[in-house]
């Protein structure tokens, strides 16, 4: 028996609790909607070295981030992913190192990582993708336990370690970071999420477990760090400006961060998920009285900070979406097994609340560690779905849990037409069957096609990447929007879109999902409408400007320039008669 | 309690000076009444009696109370005949009568030992631990060798937590009854729990001398789980589990362990069939009520927790549970109310205060919350500093 993709998915979203079906029972479906490929046929060789020992320091359980970039700007994305490496725990006995590999727009990848200065020096943890000089070529900072990078890209292919030159040398162990612009100047600013404090105490050993053998210290037995804010100064240096902040007060053990903006005042806010103790939601209020930016910690009372129960949990990764094509954005964060993920529903009064059971997310998240996850739209059907990359950070789990799992399997999820996001993983593919120490997870679509697709990081293994083959027979617009006189990046772009009748809004956020950075382009998933009728872009202060355009041609990708309207086009066919219209 | 747990209820017979008071009743009643008073009814006061005691030794309880409750009409005062209806009531299941019988009784004659022990039994079975434990502590001060009496309050410290009182009432009695394997699982269960774990573990090789028992499994597994041996403990449960199905507590211990090692959905059929065995086990009744506050089924999470109050009750960790259903629910106010006193009685309960900043937020309370957030700071920063990563040399 054979399934369209669409009858499929409507199948899937009926069935609404797939999760009770017993897990790898369904072997027959004819059409996954994700494509393992493997490393023979993309030419990923590297994999990630954890530094595993029978100390079990904690900073081997909690790489790698990976990342979609277009390094060398030919409009193909490709990856990065970061490595673990010499510390004052470990001296690796070979060299290790991070990756960097370029897309050669046939499915294959090209190591580049000697060429391009990329290789790294630290135990690196995460990477955050940005255009801070707004020249047009994306850069990246690389967090780590003892030292970040910021690698300046040099537009020829290289890239240049300005960390000390631009004032970023963050100290201790940092994870997940975002790159947005919190005071609207048109400059990229830098948060960067503090962990715990590992310095004193590495030598810590928790212990003997169940199996006589030292096991991964739970976070709760190590100090709280506050996170750190750098302001660009738009000469290519930084000033750390969370002192007397919010920011600095609130001590946390931060692992994953998104920037979006939750009462739409226009001012870009961040999400910040903690371990083991409260999560943060700092939202920007503007410059202040006394010239320092003002930043409030509402977590507690937006409902967001600690579970129902007021517990801390340990949360690792976010991601911020409006789920409902509004313009209101909804939060999500993955916690530990047993603590069950959330899907903060946005009360538009700066207060949440969770409707992780309503989706179906609770009871298919109880069992499981979640680190990466991103909110898309993966079959171009205009919904916003979900995507969970799994874990439990314990590498003996297995030895003392019935039900919990060190390698626990990807999760699907897809969005109904009653709003609900439906765990539709059983029939997603054969991949969904496996078990991984997954990590980070970046999105991005790296074949040009319109597609998202998935790049997961793996503890102590190879990488995952994942082939859409979902989105196939609908519609799609991709958008790479450019600030001229906002951010490069055009974070904080608000697009409005119109096809087939309805109408849908997104925020293009930044960061999300956990140590990782994504494609930063838009893609506009409209069904089988044939036409996007019309699109806004409401590009972010300091110009405000609103860009219209009206019966746009679909499944191509187009250049937006901020108050320049369409500049010629990316990848996918195009076509130049199309109409536009700049007011 | 396995063996220790009451199948069957005691019934009150007349004592000797019992009988000769209920003679002279019987005969005054007798004398003075006239033939109009039984206008319906061949018997006598005094057959009457004798035939209602016949009926519910014979097991119809039904018409012993009816005959009581005649007699009762004309004679309240009658102080063992209310004893004795109540001893009826219980066997028909009717507690709350049975408990109203025994309370005229108790009030008519407070020495009367045997209709306090039975009050305390129909509490103990209607789930009221804490109401069951009064009256057998009253029991055990006047009658300190009803062993009965001791076993049951013993039982009913255990099931409200009170390990501490359970060592001090077993303790003596372990000395006058060492071969008592009652007396030693319970005491033994209260010093594991107490952490006290080499005296807990002499009474369990005492268990275990008298062959392989579900009561010693148990003791173990406890023991074990006061060490974290999670699995261990999962093993020596689901043995006492395997020996005896009806142990009190097994199940639910079987169940926590089940938790502890990740199996939920066994743990939930365990929580379940501790509650078959016993309905107001307040461990199941608690951990059921808070799985299905978890899944948003508000009303069976209140009725779970309704049965876990009647064995604790105003246990501060099933009010919480209902706070957090009333903010669930979108009732601030009540919510209010519950946590503000919560927090009166437990000033360090931390996730009340997380509760109570929220729901003063909610209610527009700002400067409340705000109080309620600092003390939730407070609190964690203290915890934290009791950490080891903080503090290594600890």
């Amino acid at each position: 028996m054979n399934f369209s993709r669409r009858e499929w998915i409507r199948l899937a979203s009926s069935i609404g609790a797939a999760h009770l079906l017993p897990r790898r029972a369904v072997s027959s479906q004819p059409q996954p909607l994700f494509i393992e490929v493997p490393a023979s046929a993309s030419g990923i060789n590297w994999v990630h070295e954890n530094a595993l020992s029978p100390s079990r320091y904690l900073p081997e359980a909690l790489g790698p981030g990976c990342a979609f970039l277009d390094f060398d700007n030919d409009g193909w994305m490709d990856i990065f992913l970061v490595n673990s490496g010499p510390s004052d725990f470990w001296k690796p006995p070979k060299p290790v190192r991070n990756a960097l590999y370029k897309n050669n727009r046939d499915g294959t990848f090209t190591d580049v990582t000697e060429k391009a200065g990329v290789a790294g020096a630290y135990f690196g943890m995460g990477i955050a993708v940005g255009d801070y000089d707004n020249d047009g070529w994306p850069d990246m900072f690389v967090t780590a336990y003892g030292k970040c990078i910021l690698y300046k890209n040099n537009q020829n292919g290289t890239f240049t370690d300005v960390t000390e030159k631009a004032g970023v040398a963050t100290p201790g162990w940092t994870t997940s970071a975002v790159w947005f612009d919190y005071d609207n100047d048109g400059k990229l600013d830098l948060f960067v999420c503090s962990f715990v404090d590992y310095s004193g105490v590495k030598k810590l050993e928790c212990g003997n477990n169940q199996i006589g053998r030292n096991y991964y210290c739970v976070p709760r037995v190590f100090q709280p760090t506050p996170s750190f804010l750098y302001h660009n100064n738009g000469d290519g240096t930084f000033t750390e400006v969370s002192k007397g902040t919010a920011i600095a007060k609130a001590l946390g053990k931060g692992l994953g961060v998104v920037a979006t903006d939750i009462n739409n005042d226009g001012w870009m806010d961040l999400f910040v998920a903690n371990d083991t103790v409260q999560n943060f939601l700092f939202v920007n209020r503007g410059p202040g009285p006394n010239g320092r930016w003002k930043w409030d910690e509402i977590a507690l009372q937006s409902g967001v900070g600690f579970s129902e129960t007021g517990r801390p949990r340990s949360g690792m990764g976010v991601d911020a979406a409006a789920l409902k094509g509004d313009s209101w954005q909804d939060l999500f964060v993955a916690n530990v097994d047993h603590e069950m993920f959330s899907v903060y529903e946005n009360n538009k009064d700066e207060t949440f609340h969770d409707a992780a059971q309503a989706h179906g997310v609770a009871r298919a998240t109880k069992l499981l560690s979640g680190w990466g996850l991103k909110f898309l739209d993966y079959d171009n059907d205009g919904g916003v779905d979900l995507f969970l990359a799994n874990g439990h950070p314990d590498d003996m789990i297995d030895n003392y849990s019935m039900q919990v799992k060190y390698k626990e399997p990807l999760l699907l999820f897809h969005q109904g037409q009653d709003g609900r996001l439906h765990d539709v993983s059983e029939g997603a593919g054969p991949v969904f069957q496996k078990d991984f120490a997954a990590r980070g997870l970046a999105v991005g679509d790296y074949d040009n096609d319109g597609a998202l697709d998935i790049l997961v990081g793996v503890n102590g293994g190879a990488p995952v990447l994942l082939k859409n083959n979902a989105a196939k027979g609908n519609n799609w617009l991709g958008l790479k929007l450019e600030g001229a006189t906002c951010n490069r990046d055009a974070i904080g772009a608000r697009i409005v879109w119109k096809a087939g009748g309805k109408l849908r809004r997104r925020l293009k956020t930044s960061g999300g999902s956990y140590l990782s950075s994504h494609d930063p382009r838009e893609i506009l998933g409209i069904g089988a409408a044939p036409q996007i009728d019309e699109l806004e872009i409401h590009w972010p202060a300091p110009s405000k400007q609103v860009d219209r355009f009206t019966a746009l041609p679909v499944n191509r990708y187009l250049r937006i320039v901020e108050g320049r309207g369409l500049q010629g086009t990316g990848q996918g066919p195009h076509d130049p008669s199309a109409s536009q219209q700049i007011l | 309690m396995g063996w220790l747990r009451p199948s069957h209820f005691f019934f009150v017979t007349l004592d000797q000076d019992l009988a000769a008071d209920m003679r002279k009743l019987i005969f005054l009643l007798a004398f003075t009444l006239g033939a109009d008073v039984w206008p319906q009814t061949p018997q006598t006061p005094q057959q009457l009696v004798q035939d209602a005691i016949q009926k519910q030794q014979g097991g119809d309880l039904e018409g012993a109370a009816a005959e009581y409750k005649q007699f009762l009409k004309l004679h309240p005062e009658a102080t063992a005949i209310h004893s004795n209806l109540g001893a009826a009531l219980v066997g028909l299941g009717r507690f709350e009568e049975a408990i109203s019988e025994y309370k005229i009784a108790l009030r008519q004659s407070p020495a009367l030992n045997e209709a306090r022990l039975n009050l305390g039994l129909a509490y103990y079975k209607m789930g009221l631990i804490q109401e069951a434990a009064v009256q057998l502590a009253k029991v055990h001060a006047q009658d300190p060798a009803n062993t009965q009496a001791v076993l049951l309050l013993a039982d009913s410290y255990l099931r409200m937590g009170q390990e501490k009182d359970v060592i001090r009432v077993l303790e003596p009695e372990e000395q006058k009854h060492p071969d008592d394997l009652a007396i030693a699982y319970m005491l033994g269960t209260a010093l594991i729990r107490e952490n006290r774990v080499d005296e807990g573990q002499v009474l369990v090789e005492r268990i275990f001398r008298h062959g392989d028992s579900a009561e010693a499994h148990l003791m173990l597994g406890s023991a074990k789980m006061n060490v974290s041996d999670f699995a261990g403990a999962r093993d020596e449960f689901a043995k006492a589990e395997g020996l005896n199905p009806n142990l009190p507590e097994v199940h639910v211990l079987y169940a926590k362990a089940l938790q502890f090692t990740g199996d939920s959905d066994r743990s939930v059929k365990e929580f379940k069939a501790e509650l078959a065995v016993d309905p107001f086990n307040f461990d199941a009744n608690l951990q059921l009520g808070a799985i299905a506050r978890q899944e948003q089924n508000y009303d069976q999470a209140h009725q779970y927790f309704a049965r876990a109050l009647k064995t604790r009750p105003g246990d501060p960790g099933v009010r919480y549970q209902l706070a957090v259903i009333a903010v669930d629910e979108g009732n601030p106010e009540e919510a209010r109310r519950m946590l503000e006193s919560l927090i009166k009685e437990s000033p360090q309960f931390t996730e009340a205060h997380v509760s109570l900043s929220l729901v003063y937020y909610r209610l527009k309370r700002p400067v409340d919350g705000k109080r309620e957030q600092e003390i939730v700071q407070r609190l964690t920063a203290e915890a934290q500093a009791k950490q080891p990563g903080v503090n290594p040399q600890q």
